[in-house]
């Protein structure tokens, strides 16, 4: 509304009786703070075919913590796993969410998509007249989102949920929604990832996304390039064992294929990796997880080679834009 | 009036995707029917991988259990590959575990459990609660509320001593076949011993009291949810070289009388969920059927001697002698918030007989057999692993989970699982306490769906169909 139709409304109402003229202001007073000082991400959070994994992880964050993210980052609408009302109650939030923040809300989907006879391997609830497939939800929630997040590696790639011989015909969010997705993979995610990603929408915008979609904030180099173990690759010094403080390559290491910051960002407060406890990278933000990984504890050149794995393989992700020519592959 | 159909759906606050339906007669629940709505089929998905995937592999069944899953893989491997498990690796391991399950408990009760009890403040996620049976004072209301972010540090705690010495939370990395990969180091110890106090002065100081108050104020829920009393536990915290000797003790209680699991008595019942035999597959394989009639779930039916039977924390701590209460829906969150307390003070002790020394690890090369099961109780009961392996490989992995127990569909001869026997008989008084009634029976369970719908000889699937009201 316009500052002299604002006051006209005033004027006409200045003197009436009943509160009619807060009647008229307060409408108005809102839309215009929904719409001009929005500072929360309005955001529902589907969860599709996972394991739970990623809401674990998210719960994990610290500085800012779960109560944090949820008080003064975001506004989480509808969530399986952590909203009070439940049934039916919860289904007219999520309708109601959707009709209030049309364009506005920002759809995460936690989990791969089953498409084999019209998604029914996965429901995110029924009502008396119909079942709600992930498929379902995810094709029409996706279209009124403004930003789908896709987050851990079923829901960017399909990962574990579309593992071979993926009886449910499981894909990423990608696959099913013609618009784009921002994917924040991992196995889980790494609750910086994501609480980074939200932050990223909710104070710049949408983030620079490598080639397969993800935030280059956090997966521009790879796990390799910054490993703290990377004097012994240049060396030769590799790990007998598990266990080993040498280089994780002969353990099976993926390092060197994995756009990730774990060496730098570490878990769970930032504590520890895979590496630093003596085992290897297993490649678990990368598109062909698993089954570009396993056996897991085989040196690269071995796991790949004649593989055939429910994905083609990624050429992206064989180095990141630094990482050095002599590439162990 | 005839019977009245409730469709509950989706049942929040848990890990997956659950739809109960319930029939009411007169107010009292006289059929229910509890769907997992989500397939995966993990046990399709280890076949022909390398046996020592199975660790990490099966770790992505779950997310808020992953520990156990990759605890039960690795004492599985350790008997094909008969590997000696080293002493401060049965710690760490232990320690790793318990650190799980505190992570899981306290976010059990209060994320899932507390808004069914305490009004939570009107904002997101906490929109439209149904406040109809809250039962607190003021004070005590707004005390337990704020409590919820006391608990979002303690769990955020108890998963980084699980990060400290397993790489990562949740799907840790170094809790392995052959031992531990990570070395019980003086700074390690000390950091996760200071983890551990905050979380001990967080369970006595805030879960004990607040578990308390909610058991005073809704003491008829020891009535409510009710179950036979007939509970397995394949015994929690395994140690020795073999990890054969088990800190609590498995068990079968069935009328009071205690006996030893003896696992060729589990069968599977595929009589109601969305499966079928395929004739033509050897190893009488089960395939999903998305469409199959009368079906409603993806959970297969677990029996144990033609019967169902309940785990989880309740189950350990009668089947242990801790506790002597009843089978009700407050009993199983007491056993709960007991257990808690039980493992914070053995995660410490177990800090203390660690010795410094380098990464406790063994994995030996050849395979011993070909074949192996392995147990333990998880979070929400009995977990088995079985495997069998040609040259490594895998040419079958089955899983049963603690969740495919609990929430078991109804047998070939028409009997519940502990979670539709618990709902069967309940009254519900009013339609404002239509989902309030069944969702605390329910969550008092515990259930993991994610876990559910995979495990168990073959895969599960969700969903689906079909049951309209």
């Amino acid at each position: 509304m316009e500052k002299a139709d604002f006051l006209q409304l005033c004027r006409n109402y200045a003197t009436s009786a009943n509160y009619e003229l807060s009647a008229k202001v307060l409408p108005v007073a809102r839309e215009y703070l929904m719409q001009h000082n929005q500072t929360k991400l309005p955001v529902i959070w589907l969860e599709t075919s996972d394991s739970g994994d990623n809401n674990i992880a998210f719960m994990n964050t610290t500085y800012p913590y779960l109560n944090q993210v949820l008080t003064d980052m975001i506004d989480l609408l509808y969530s399986n796993t952590f909203m009070a009302a439940q049934g039916s109650d919860a289904l007219r939030l999520l309708a109601n969410a959707v009709t209030t923040y049309d364009n506005r809300f920002t759809l995460i989907v936690e989990g791969a998509v089953p498409t084999k006879d019209a998604g029914i391997y996965n429901v995110i609830a029924r009502t008396k007249h119909r079942s709600i497939t992930a498929l379902d939800a995810v094709s029409g929630l996706g279209k009124a989102a403004q930003y789908v997040v896709a987050v851990g590696t079923c829901a960017s790639f399909g990962g574990a949920s579309s593992a071979a011989p993926n009886l449910s015909g499981s894909v990423a969010v990608n696959q099913v929604l013609k618009r784009e997705v921002i994917n924040v993979s991992g196995c889980p995610v790494n609750p910086d990832w994501l609480v980074g990603t939200l932050a990223h929408l909710l104070m710049y915008g949408k983030p620079d996304l490598d080639e397969l979609n993800r935030p280059k904030l956090f997966y521009n180099f790879t796990v390799h390039r910054h490993c703290q173990r990377r004097s012994y690759f240049d060396k030769k010094e590799f790990a007998k064992h598990l266990g080993d403080i040498e280089c994780m390559f002969s353990q099976g290491c993926s390092g060197p294929r994995t756009a990730s910051d774990c060496p730098y960002r570490q878990w769970t407060n930032h504590v520890s990796w895979p590496v630093k406890v003596n085992t290897p990278c297993i490649g678990c933000t990368n598109r062909d997880f698993p089954d570009g990984s396993t056996p897991f504890f085989s040196p690269l050149p071995e796991k790949l080679k004649g593989k055939k794995t429910n994905l083609n393989q990624p050429k992206i992700e064989k180095g990141a834009p630094n990482e050095p020519a002599k590439n162990p592959l | 009036m005839s019977p009245q159909k409730i469709l509950f759906s989706p049942v929040t606050r848990l890990s997956g995707l659950l739809s109960v339906e319930l029939t009411v007669d007169a107010g009292i629940v006289i059929d229910a029917e509890v769907s997992s709505t989500m397939f995966r089929g993990f046990e399709y998905i280890m076949r022909n991988r390398h046996v020592t995937d199975a660790v990490y592999m099966t770790q992505r069944i779950c997310g808020i259990c992953s520990t156990a899953h990759g605890a039960v893989a690795s004492y599985l491997l350790d008997t094909l590959y008969d590997n000696d498990i080293d002493e401060n690796a049965q710690y760490l391991r232990n320690i790793m575990f318990a650190a799980d399950f505190l992570q899981n408990h306290i976010r059990h009760f209060y994320f899932f459990g507390l808004p069914d009890f305490v009004i939570m403040p009107n904002k997101p996620p906490f929109l439209n609660q149904n406040c109809f049976d809250c039962r607190l004072n003021t004070e005590d209301n707004q005390r337990l509320a704020s409590h919820y972010a006391e608990a979002i540090k303690a769990a955020e705690k108890s998963h980084q001593i699980l990060t400290l010495f397993g790489g990562k939370a949740p799907h840790q990395h170094s809790f392995i076949h052959g031992g531990a990969a990570v070395a019980p180091t003086a700074d390690k110890v000390n950091q996760a011993l200071a983890l551990i106090r905050d979380i001990h002065a967080f369970v006595q100081r805030y879960m004990l009291p607040d578990t308390e108050l909610i058991s005073q104020c809704y003491q008829d829920y020891y009535h409510i949810g009710e179950t036979p009393g007939c509970f397995l536990s394949f015994g929690l915290f395994r140690f020795g070289p073999k990890n054969d000797q088990l800190l609590w003790k498995d068990g079968v209680l069935n009328a009071n009388q205690l006996t030893k699991p003896n696992l060729d008595l589990i069968q599977e019942d595929i009589a109601k969920a969305w499966y079928e035999r395929a004739k033509w597959m050897e190893q009488n394989d089960v395939l999903p059927a998305p469409h199959k009639a009368g079906a409603y779930t993806w959970t297969k039916a677990v029996l144990y001697n033609g019967q169902h039977f309940e785990g989880g924390p309740l189950a350990r701590m009668k089947i242990n002698g801790f506790y002597n209460g009843g089978t009700s829906t407050m009993d199983r969150i007491t056993a709960r918030t007991l257990e808690t307390l039980l493992i914070t003070e053995l995660l410490e002790e177990w800090l203390h007989a660690l010795e410094p020394g380098l990464p406790p690890i063994q994995q030996k090369r050849e395979l011993a057999q070909n074949q192996a099961i392995a147990t333990t109780d998880a979070m929400r009961g009995p977990l088995l692993h079985y495997a069998h392996v040609e040259n490594e490989q895998v040419e079958k992995y089955d899983i049963i989970t603690p969740t495919a127990w609990n929430f078991s569909p109804k047998d070939a001869n028409g009997n519940h699982g502990p979670a539709e026997t618990a709902l069967i008989s309940t009254e519900i008084p009013s339609p404002d306490l239509k989902y309030i009634i069944p969702g605390r029976i329910i969550r008092s369970f515990d259930p993991c769906v994610s876990c559910a719908t995979h495990l168990i000889d073959y895969s599960k699937k969700n969903t689906v169909n079909i049951i309209t009201t």
